[in-house]
């Protein structure tokens, strides 16, 4: 992946845009793996299947997620960085989804 | 692209890349008839539904766009027409003639019974399959095809591979004086903001926003929660988890270039360069408005695959995900899952897309075509 402003690591996973709080695994990560961004290093605190997305950084409750430069969803409790970000930490802020 | 296009022209002076003889059900009870011409007479594509009878309002609107557009797709060399009583057949062949000059035949069914049908109708299309491969190829330009572009079985690797990929592809097309035609609306909530500031005015910014967000209030007055309706549950084991999210990585396909305008469902396209078209978002309809909108090949980009295909426009299926490489491969026309192992860039894909339409449109056959993945859903439900 070589899109303007992504960054990626030794374990394939890639942040789509500077900014985001999530990065996007393109193999399966178990926990305790180690994935580097530049500077940024996020160990891996649970399993990440391929296609899923994990913490780059701690995400508090009711905080905006970001990907693609843009916001996905809300956080729904804290999430830690390095854990899976998926329907069970976040939510959509549209069709009067709560 | 260095290859030459080529197509049909027809009597409409639109291009077709394929000469479909389309013989077309108005009622659900007409479907033995065709599906029997269709045994009978080889050659000939077979539109059946399940519908035709009391529908009222915007089901009536649809079903009755469906049927006469579908027919009025370039891809289509002639018509034959099955309907149960006169009227209705007479309409029918009315509307068409309205706007095309393509040989239509018709038969109906109460006339004399299914198996007079049948006979009298496999008998027409004969006629018309005979004169439909009389038809020969000649150049055509990019500025003649009007291009579908569709997102299914997304999962996370549609927003960062197959989509940009195959936007790189639409921006390829728009540069050469081609059409490109998105949709799904439910699948731009979220991503309205950048849609609208890609709108070459203030009116079509506008209009990008009002038909999200009509969207967005049919949903919450069914009191329908998106997760799990959109995205779906292969989505969201894909990695996708909200509307949002899939919206973002879903209108990568269209490119970069300005939005030109906004259509309604199975509105043609009324000028060159990239449009949007309000509809549902269930493949099997967008195809078939897509489709009916004039579209004489769709591009669809995938994750986690799917065998969807339409009746009378090749489906062009782009994955970057190499499980379903391995998984879906039947059904994959461009794989480009290279990508993704970092040893293929996004410009690179796009090419491998381009490489791809140009085949097709040439006459190289889809995976879609070949298994005679060939829906046909003119009513949709749903969002």
């Amino acid at each position: 992946m070589r899109s303007k402003g992504a960054r990626t690591s030794s374990k394939r996973c890639l942040i789509l845009r500077p900014g985001d709080s999530v990065a996007l695994a393109l193999e399966d990560l178990k926990a305790g793996d180690l994935t580097e961004f530049g500077s940024l290093k996020v160990r891996i605190v649970e399993s990440v299947n391929f296609g899923h997305k994990f913490a780059v950084k701690d995400i508090k409750e009711g905080e905006d997620v970001l990907k693609h430069g843009d916001v996905i969803g809300r956080a729904t409790k804290d999430i830690k960085v390095g854990s899976h970000v998926h329907i069970h930490n976040i939510r959509s802020l549209r069709a009067g989804a709560k | 692209m260095t290859d030459k296009l080529t197509g049909y022209w027809n009597e409409d002076k639109k291009a077709g890349i394929r000469t479909h003889v389309a013989v077309l059900s108005l009622n659900a009870f007409c479907t033995e008839t065709v599906d029997r011409v269709a045994d009978s007479v080889r050659g000939v594509t077979p539109l059946t539904h399940e519908f035709g009878r009391n529908e009222i309002g915007l089901n009536k609107q649809r079903l009755e766009s469906s049927l006469l557009k579908t027919a009025l797709n370039p891809n289509v060399h002639s018509v034959l027409v099955v309907g149960y009583e006169p009227k209705s057949v007479e309409e029918y062949v009315a509307a068409f003639r309205k706007t095309s000059k393509k040989r239509i035949e018709s038969v109906v069914v109460s006339d004399a019974g299914t198996l007079a049908a049948i006979h009298d109708g496999s008998r027409k299309a004969l006629g018309l399959v005979i004169l439909a491969s009389e038809a020969r190829r000649e150049p055509i330009q990019m500025s003649d095809l009007v291009f579908g572009l569709k997102c299914g079985g997304s999962d996370t690797t549609s927003g960062v591979a197959s989509n940009p990929a195959v936007g790189v592809a639409t921006d390829y097309i728009v540069e050469h004086g081609g059409t490109a035609i998105f949709s799904e609306t439910t699948e731009i909530i979220g991503a309205e903001h950048i849609l609208a500031k890609r709108a070459i005015n203030a009116s079509v910014a506008k209009r990008i926003y009002a038909v999200a967000k009509a969207n967005e209030d049919l949903a919450m007055s069914y009191g329908v929660d998106l997760v799990g309706t959109n995205p779906v549950p292969d989505n969201i084991k894909g990695g996708l988890s909200t509307i949002e999210e899939k919206s973002l990585g879903a209108i990568l396909k269209a490119g970069t270039s300005k939005i030109m305008g906004v259509l309604d469902y199975e509105e043609p396209a009324p000028g060159k360069g990239v449009y949007f078209m309000d509809s549902p978002s269930a493949a099997q309809a967008v195809l078939t408005a897509l489709a009916a909108a004039g579209c004489q090949i769709i591009l669809f980009s995938t994750g986690t695959g799917n065998p969807v295909g339409t009746a009378v426009a090749p489906v062009v299926k782009v994955t970057a995900n190499p499980r379903t490489v391995k998984n879906l491969g039947d059904h994959i026309d461009v794989d480009i899952s290279s990508v993704l192992t970092g040893d293929a860039t996004l410009r690179e894909a796009g090419k491998k897309v381009i490489e791809a339409v140009t085949a097709i449109v040439n006459g190289k056959s889809t995976r879609n075509e070949a298994l005679n993945h060939l829906e046909f859903a003119p009513l949709p439900g749903g969002l």
